[in-house]
């Protein structure tokens, strides 16, 4: 066993409100002051509403007496890293992936170089961390890939107890009446993000409305990330003559999101890459049925609580949600998997899960 | 069981495609029309960046997420202004001691902005007064001033010319890397970089016409020279200066130039001012409005956003507190990411 250190401090790039990375990294503060540890959060940006809890990067003190330790939140590239780096403390990293440049940069140039430099520090910072920890499977196959040598699975700290808000009735309504008409309504809760795949989210429903369900409607919920992205769904949705059937919903507030959760018929997506997904997560805690492409952790996230697709062709994912639609005891079955398997992911459990990481580390990983 | 049930879906659209109910090239055409509309958008965007100018072009360049940030690091600067606005006076007669003794342009550009400031504390402190004398814009003295330069030496200047040292020309094409230093001042950096066998070139617009006929120097603002330059031409480039008093919308500008100049592999280093340095001088009014130095996070954005890829930064150190420098590259034609890439 080594030195215990007297305080292990987390560096995050960027820390805001509501996003599921800076929850987890205000979670493990809490871990971290439980364990008796002194412990602050340093980041490059933050949001106004946690000035006073977050310190900015450059106040991160450099303890060269192996007393401090220092906890890398990677999901971009980031000065944050190099600081981190170059940093004499043991260092650990949590990882919660990083999406690949080449799903990106076509529509944010500085995005796509941005997530290349977050490959290229990984690929520096793994090799010198003494462990790291990530949020799946998938995210632990790529830290060991990275150089990481001792790794482990440690949940994201997500308080699911915060998924459930009074559903907003001007929504509920809203849906109601719009079900009137006849149609199934699908939904997809991501930021707009060319990665998260909406357009093909679109295809599949015009060639659902074409072969299967002609009044189905599709409700995308997410911070519109891409300017350029959003403005070309909406010219495609308006090419496809869908404009009726689309609604771009944007950000929202909790009770209208469960509201959206609790009115829709099926969870749809499409996208290319996911290091963990707390939407499907929702959408399980909602009851609502998954039907999901499956690549990178969205398998791992979804087990059996949904239809995980090979391909996401919009024949295959419009018929894969018919299916669900239509099929109910398919569509009560892979509701009760998806109750279980958001039952199986509870804060306390990611909680201990994060100090076990923690334990591991202080005994030399 | 479910694995059981996407082989039956599959199998059914296999069977919906044979017989036609998927009708033929449907799935095709929706994937054309996709790429159509992406296209029209990416267009459009690129239409807006480049028509946009001043503070609403540079609100574009990251759309949501950069407004997002550029307000968090507002309200961070703030948060560090109000944290140090106690012992603000000692520290300001201090920092204008600093500046005085230094007594670099950069410098004299922020108290252009921070005049009214320095105004109230002038009284206080005689050190801030005469900082105040030299800045004030339209002040006769400001002519004292522009006979003086930044300056580049002790490790900033060993770490800048190591830098540079990367960039060698496409190819190795058997000539001297050809680096540019604008705003270069007196010339003192152009002379170490031909000395160590670089083909160096300096525009400053305060340079006087050399009676030797020594052509190396021009009289040129950085980006009018900038615009001037061929598209990759340049294999090293070093932005002095006109780093710290860029307009509104000037680093975006600045930014773009700079990796139109740069040859494929071509190295930029750029100098600039600590934003915390102008803070720790001027804590009330401290923020991140136009006029002062960009801070870093902003400048790794624009060089990113123009197909930059950084590769280092300088770790200030006791001779140099206050200065923020990075190295970017150019990426070779093959990695080049931005649609705004030369």
């Amino acid at each position: 066993m080594r030195t215990r250190p007297t305080r292990i401090d987390q560096v995050i790039p960027s820390i805001v409100e509501r996003d599921a990375v800076s929850h987890h990294t205000l979670e493990a503060q809490r871990v971290l002051h439980s364990m008796g540890f002194v412990s602050e959060i340093y980041a490059c940006s933050m949001g106004p509403g946690l000035a006073g809890r977050v310190h900015p990067l450059s106040d991160l003190p450099r303890d060269t007496s192996e007393r401090q330790w220092v906890c890398y939140q990677a999901s971009i590239g980031s000065p944050a890293a190099d600081t981190v780096g170059s940093h004499p403390g043991l260092k650990l990293i949590d990882y919660h992936n990083i999406s690949p440049s080449e799903l990106i940069e076509r529509w944010m140039p500085h995005l796509g170089e941005e997530v290349r430099l977050g490959r290229r520090q990984l690929a520096e910072l793994a090799p010198v961390a003494e462990l790291g920890f990530a949020d799946s499977e998938f995210n632990r196959a790529e830290l060991e890939q990275a150089g990481c040598r001792h790794t482990m699975v440690a949940p994201l700290m997500v308080d699911t107890a915060n998924f459930y808000s009074p559903p907003d009735q001007r929504v509920v309504d809203r849906f109601e009446a719009a079900r009137l008409r006849g149609g199934h309504d699908w939904l997809f809760v991501g930021q707009m993000l060319p990665h998260k795949a909406h357009h093909d989210v679109i295809k599949a429903l015009a060639c659902a409305r074409k072969m299967f369900d002609p009044e189905a409607r599709l409700h995308l919920v997410g911070r519109e990330s891409c300017r350029a992205y959003a403005d070309a769904l909406r010219r495609f949705v308006s090419a496809l003559g869908l404009t009726g059937a689309v609604e771009f919903v944007g950000s929202i507030s909790p009770s209208e999101l469960s509201a959206y959760y609790a009115s829709a018929d099926v969870f749809v997506c499409c996208s290319d890459h996911e290091g963990f997904c707390v939407p499907l997560l929702e959408a399980m805690h909602h009851r609502l049925p998954i039907v999901a492409y499956g690549v990178t952790a969205v398998p791992e996230t979804l087990l059996d609580a949904g239809i995980v697709l090979p391909s996401k062709s919009p024949a295959l994912v419009a018929a894969a949600v018919q299916r669900v639609l239509t099929d109910h005891g398919l569509c009560d079955s892979l509701v009760a998997a998806g109750l279980r398997r958001s039952r199986s992911f509870t804060l306390e459990g990611a909680r201990r899960a994060f100090a076990r990481a923690i334990e591991q580390a202080l005994q030399g990983a | 069981m479910t694995s059981e049930v996407v082989a039956e879906i599959v199998e059914q659209v296999n069977r919906l495609r044979a017989t036609g109910q998927v009708p033929p090239g449907f799935e095709d055409d929706l994937d054309t029309c996709f790429e159509k509309v992406a296209e029209e958008s990416l267009a459009a965007d690129e239409s807006m960046v480049a028509q946009g100018s001043g503070l609403g072009s540079g609100k574009t360049i990251g759309g949501a997420a950069s407004r997002m940030r550029l307000a968090q690091l507002r309200q961070q600067a703030t948060a560090v202004a109000r944290r140090r606005c106690g012992p603000s006076l000692r520290r300001l007669e201090r920092q204008a001691a600093l500046a005085t003794a230094r007594a670099g342009e950069a410098v004299s550009i922020w108290t252009h902005v921070t005049v009214d400031h320095l105004e109230r504390i002038a009284a206080l402190s005689p050190r801030a007064s005469r900082v105040l004398a030299r800045a004030r814009p339209g002040d006769s003295s400001v002519s004292a001033v522009a006979t003086m330069y930044p300056t580049i030496e002790g490790p900033l200047l060993s770490w800048v010319l190591e830098r540079l040292g990367a960039a060698a020309p496409e190819g190795g094409r058997g000539e001297p890397a050809r680096v540019l230093h604008a705003e270069c001042g007196d010339g003192r950096v152009v002379e170490a970089l031909v000395a160590r066998g670089f083909d160096a070139r300096g525009a400053d617009p305060r340079a006087p016409v050399r009676s030797d006929g020594d052509t190396r120097i021009v009289a040129a603002g950085a980006l009018e020279y900038l615009g001037a330059t061929l598209p990759g031409t340049v294999d090293g480039l070093l932005l002095t200066g006109v780093v710290d008093r860029l307009r509104p919308g000037g680093g975006r500008a600045l930014a773009q130039l700079a990796a139109r100049c740069l040859s494929p592999g071509g190295v930029v280093v750029l100098v600039s001012t600590r934003p915390e340095a102008v803070i720790a001088m001027d804590p009330v009014a401290a923020d991140l409005a136009h006029g002062r130095p960009l801070h870093p996070v902003t400048w790794y954005h624009l060089l990113a956003r123009y197909g930059l890829s950084v590769l280092a930064t300088f770790e200030p150190d006791l001779s140099e507190p206050d200065v923020f420098a990075v190295s970017a590259q150019r990426l070779a034609p093959p990695q080049l990411a931005g649609r705004d890439s030369p």
